[in-house]
């Protein structure tokens, strides 16, 4: 069953460009040249029950557009959305029941009052059931380990103690759809890791249906199955995770650790070479050839230790994929 | 209705927490207010020493009971509702209220009950200071039925007070400028309201004019209750008028909301 149904969505925000300067900014007091700055051109995807879809893009894309968009926050200038049957600018309260969202720059929370307090307030906004309600909070308590900061107002925490609270803020209706705008923004490499195992855990327990965006390709690697790519405002991929790495991932990665410095000249031959360090480098070597390379390198004299073969960063295939190669 | 009920107290409740950690600032604004009224009642002392007994049928007396009367119940219906309303809106913060099942303008009324609560409470108390310490100057009506008229009348100007004050925040869906525009309207509301001056010293076509508006009736009108110079008939017509602008106000309230969320643009990623 498709739960979210996107057909030749356009979205065009209104800008006034205003010239730079003192004079520029005169002129503008007294005229103000409206123009229009297409965001999202006529897209189109479904993404079905149960579906962890991640939705990547350069800075600009429409990534953010999109999603306000499907929450119904904004009204799409053209084009049909539905999601869970609903047309999400109708706002109905039904609708908004069963779907969550955290955007990573913007936090849901109130900054002066304490995570306990926001859940109780979230709560009453939700018309939660009283037994349910302390269940789910409860296991999200736990799962995401928030337990020694609820109540201290939210705006001593850190980045990434408030993020927990955010999902746990998005999640304690028990939604049937979320949408996560950059939930790992700003948190170290341990907290990142930490939200991902989460929702991916989350995710295998409630089949809840999720549309991730993330800057950071390892969110991207260990919970989606399935990816969009939009750039400019138009899809330029849409498809399994899997496909795009054996499509576009023209090289491999050889990973090289040795007893005894080598040279880079010597290196140079097998491919090329990167991150060299003396007793460790990496060589890239197009895919097809990856075998009999690793071979030639263990039958040569070099001193090395160790070798392994590893698929190109997807970081590096996506920003082939933008620039259009 | 229990659950609408426990929804509407942990809101006002969460609000008035949130203002506790202002308690500096709701202190120290109430010494301006004192102040001010401290300084109309010197003013009105000073032209009233200097000229005739009694200015358009004010004695000294009456006046300093307006000016007191008045601004007890200027303070007891008065919120700050525009600057948030335009505030959720240019930061995009109003975003987060329309994923949410409650309704923003619900939400919003309920929030500012709780973030008002504890200056209105401070401010009424001051001002009763006051006029206990006038308490030899000024008039007093102790008929009950005045003193209700009054009191129903401050509740309809309160609920007439978030409408208005919602409209006005809600300009920020226009222009991102709106403190400009708001000051100037607080002024307008305010000479309307009786609250520079009685109105009864205007010409009389603006005397006509601010009675069909609604901004009298949270001061000039339930003061001149107070000292009786209008009768209860008079009252019950204003309460009238009252009603009528909550039923309009309203429904301008539903117009402008969703030609608003048309323009809202949800800035911020
Ligand atoms: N309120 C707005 N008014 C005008 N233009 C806007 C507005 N919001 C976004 N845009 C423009 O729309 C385009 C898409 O923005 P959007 O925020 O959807 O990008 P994104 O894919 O989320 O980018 P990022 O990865 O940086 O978050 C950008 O070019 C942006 O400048
Ligand atoms: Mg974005």
């Amino acid at each position: 069953m498709d739960i979210i149904r996107v057909k030749n969505l356009v979205k065009s925000y209104e800008i006034y460009r205003k010239e730079p300067g003192l004079w520029g900014s005169v002129k503008s007091f007294f005229y103000r040249k409206k123009d229009f700055a297409e965001a999202v051109k006529d897209i189109s995807f479904t993404i079905k029950e149960g579906e962890v879809v991640g939705f990547l893009g350069p800075n600009g894309a429409g990534k953010t557009t999109t999603l306000k968009i499907l929450s119904g926050i904004l009204y799409p200038t053209s084009g049909s959305v539905e999601v869970l049957g609903f047309t999400p600018y109708d706002r109905k309260k039904e609708f908004k029941k069963q779907f969550g969202i955290v955007m990573g720059q913007k936090d849901q929370l109130v900054r002066m009052l304490p995570a306990m307090d926001n859940f109780l307030l979230f709560k009453e906004f939700y018309e939660a059931p009283e037994g349910e309600f302390d269940k789910t909070l409860e296991e999200l308590i736990e799962l995401l380990d928030v337990k020694e900061f609820l109540n201290i107002p939210v705006r001593k925490l850190s980045l990434g103690q408030r993020m927990r609270c955010e999902l746990i803020a998005a999640l304690l209706h028990n939604p049937k759809v979320l949408l996560l705008d950059e939930p790992t923004i700003g948190l170290d490499v341990v907290a990142q890791k930490n939200i991902r195992d989460f929702i991916r855990k989350y995710n295998q327990k409630k089949k809840t249906t999720i549309l991730l965006t993330s800057h950071y390709m390892d969110d991207i690697k260990e919970l989606c199955e399935r990816v969009i790519i939009i750039n400019f405002g138009k899809i330029i991929y849409d498809g399994k995770l899997a496909d795009l790495i054996s499509r576009y991932a023209t090289e491999k990665i050889i990973k090289i650790t040795a007893t005894d410095t080598i040279s880079k000249e010597s290196l140079g031959k097998f491919g090329r070479v990167e991150d060299y360090q003396g007793i460790r480098a990496l060589i890239r070597v197009p895919r097809d050839r990856v075998k009999s390379v690793a071979a030639e390198i263990i039958s040569s004299n070099l001193p090395v230790d160790d070798i392994f073969i590893e698929d190109m960063p997807i970081s590096d295939i996506v920003r082939a994929i933008f620039e259009g190669r | 209705m229990f659950r609408q009920l426990k929804q509407a107290s942990v809101i006002i409740s969460s609000a008035f927490q949130r203002m506790l950690s202002y308690q500096f600032s709701v202190i120290t604004y109430r010494i301006g207010e004192v102040a001010e009224v401290l300084v109309l009642i010197l003013m009105w002392s000073a032209i009233y020493s200097s000229g005739n007994g009694a200015v358009k049928g004010f004695t000294l007396n009456e006046m300093i009971t307006y000016v007191l009367v008045g601004n007890l119940c200027a303070v007891a219906v008065r919120s700050f509702l525009p600057s948030v309303v335009a505030r959720d809106i240019e930061e995009g913060k109003l975003s987060m209220f329309l994923v949410k099942p409650i309704p923003y303008i619900k939400y919003i009324f309920l929030n500012e009950l709780g973030r008002i609560f504890l200056s209105t409470v401070l401010s009424v108390i001051s001002q009763l200071c006051v006029i206990l310490f006038f308490l030899d100057r000024i008039f007093i009506n102790t008929d009950w039925r005045y003193i209700c008229l009054i009191f129903l009348m401050l509740i309809l100007a309160f609920i007439i007070e978030l409408l208005i004050g919602f409209l006005i925040g809600a300009i920020a869906f226009w222009t991102e400028e709106v403190n400009g525009l708001q000051t100037t309207l607080e002024r307008i509301k305010r000479f309307f309201s009786g609250g520079y001056f009685p109105l009864s010293l205007l010409p009389i076509y603006l005397i006509t004019a601010s009675k069909y508006l609604p901004f009298q009736y949270s001061f000039f009108a339930p003061a001149q209750l107070y000292l009786k110079k209008v009768d209860l008939g008079q009252g019950l017509e204003g309460i009238l008028i009252q009603v009528v602008w909550v039923i309009l106000l309203s429904l301008i309230v539903r117009v402008v909301w969703h030609m608003g969320l048309r323009k809202y643009e949800a800035v911020g990623s």
